[in-house]
């Protein structure tokens, strides 16, 4: 297991909510949330950084959308 | 990179031996594997030609390449782990943890521990057609418990996800996985998945599958 370090995190009553939200609905800790959303991010910023475009579409509509990640 | 010590079968005479689960592969791991791996590959490729083995009973991971796969693990939702024993690589797996989610009720939408690459040295693999036994036995069975317990730690109480290769699809129905079908989306393989409920019933037998 790789080592860990310890750090404060501020966040607004929004942003608590919604870590709390997620927190429950996909049944991890706010801990395990966090580390998900950084692993995303860092995905996300790798594949663009490496020309690749993110996409969301709703196959149902056939819509699809490129999101624009800065 | 972190160590536990466990035992293998040797298939010759059923003798166990020492080997090392390893945790934390890093990208020039990979590049060792493919070394170590890369003439066997070869060896294996020219038995199969030479007695005229239809190419539907080729092992179907002969023509990966671990260099290929080193990037991967650049990235924090990557991990690698391995099987070493006598300081050769026995077999090496690829497992995601951010971007894919449980579609099997009642965890759909819930993160799940992605298998994306699970491979057994080429001198491991049986393939009686050229009477190749395969030298030690357990080292997929032990990387896919590995992944069980990789989903436990992170929290996806055992949740687990993969890709088959045609070949490896009996193995994983017997790892208690459920069959959902082919992925248009991933050249039509078969996806398979553990849900929680099936993976902690793996993880409480303590061992692998």
């Amino acid at each position: 297991m790789a080592n860990k370090r310890t750090m404060t995190l501020n966040l607004t009553d929004a942003e608590m909510a919604a870590l709390e939200a997620l927190s429950t609905k996909k049944d991890l800790s706010k801990t395990a949330i966090l580390r998900q959303a950084l692993r995303l991010y860092q995905m996300v910023d790798t594949r663009i950084e490496r020309g690749d475009k993110l996409f969301f579409e709703d196959e149902a509509k056939k819509d699809k959308a490129e999101v624009m990640v800065l | 990179m972190s160590a536990e010590t466990i035992q293998l079968q040797m298939r010759a005479d059923s003798t166990f031996v020492d080997a090392s689960l390893l945790d934390g592969m890093s990208p020039p791991d990979l590049l060792v594997v493919e070394a170590e791996w890369l003439t066997e590959r070869s060896l294996v490729m020219q038995e199969l030609l030479r007695s005229a083995v239809p190419r539907s009973a080729w092992p179907q991971s002969i023509h990966w390449d671990w260099r290929r796969k080193a990037p991967e693990l650049e990235l924090l939702e990557s991990s690698g782990f391995g099987i070493v024993i006598e300081s050769r690589w026995q077999g090496v797996m690829l497992t995601k943890s951010a971007s894919h989610f449980a579609t099997l009720a009642p965890d759909k939408g819930k993160p799940l521990v992605y298998i994306d690459y699970l491979e057994v040295a080429p001198w491991n693999w049986r393939i009686p057609e050229i009477a190749r036994a395969g030298r030690y036995r357990g080292i997929g069975p032990t990387l896919f418990w590995r992944a069980v317990r990789q989903s436990a730690d992170e929290g996806f109480q055992g949740r687990v996800g993969l890709h088959s290769l045609p070949q490896a699809e009996a193995f994983y129905m017997k790892c208690g996985m459920t069959r959902l079908g082919p992925d248009p989306g991933k050249q039509n393989l078969t996806y398979y998945e553990l849900s929680s409920k099936q993976g902690m019933s793996l993880l409480k037998q303590g061992e692998a599958p």
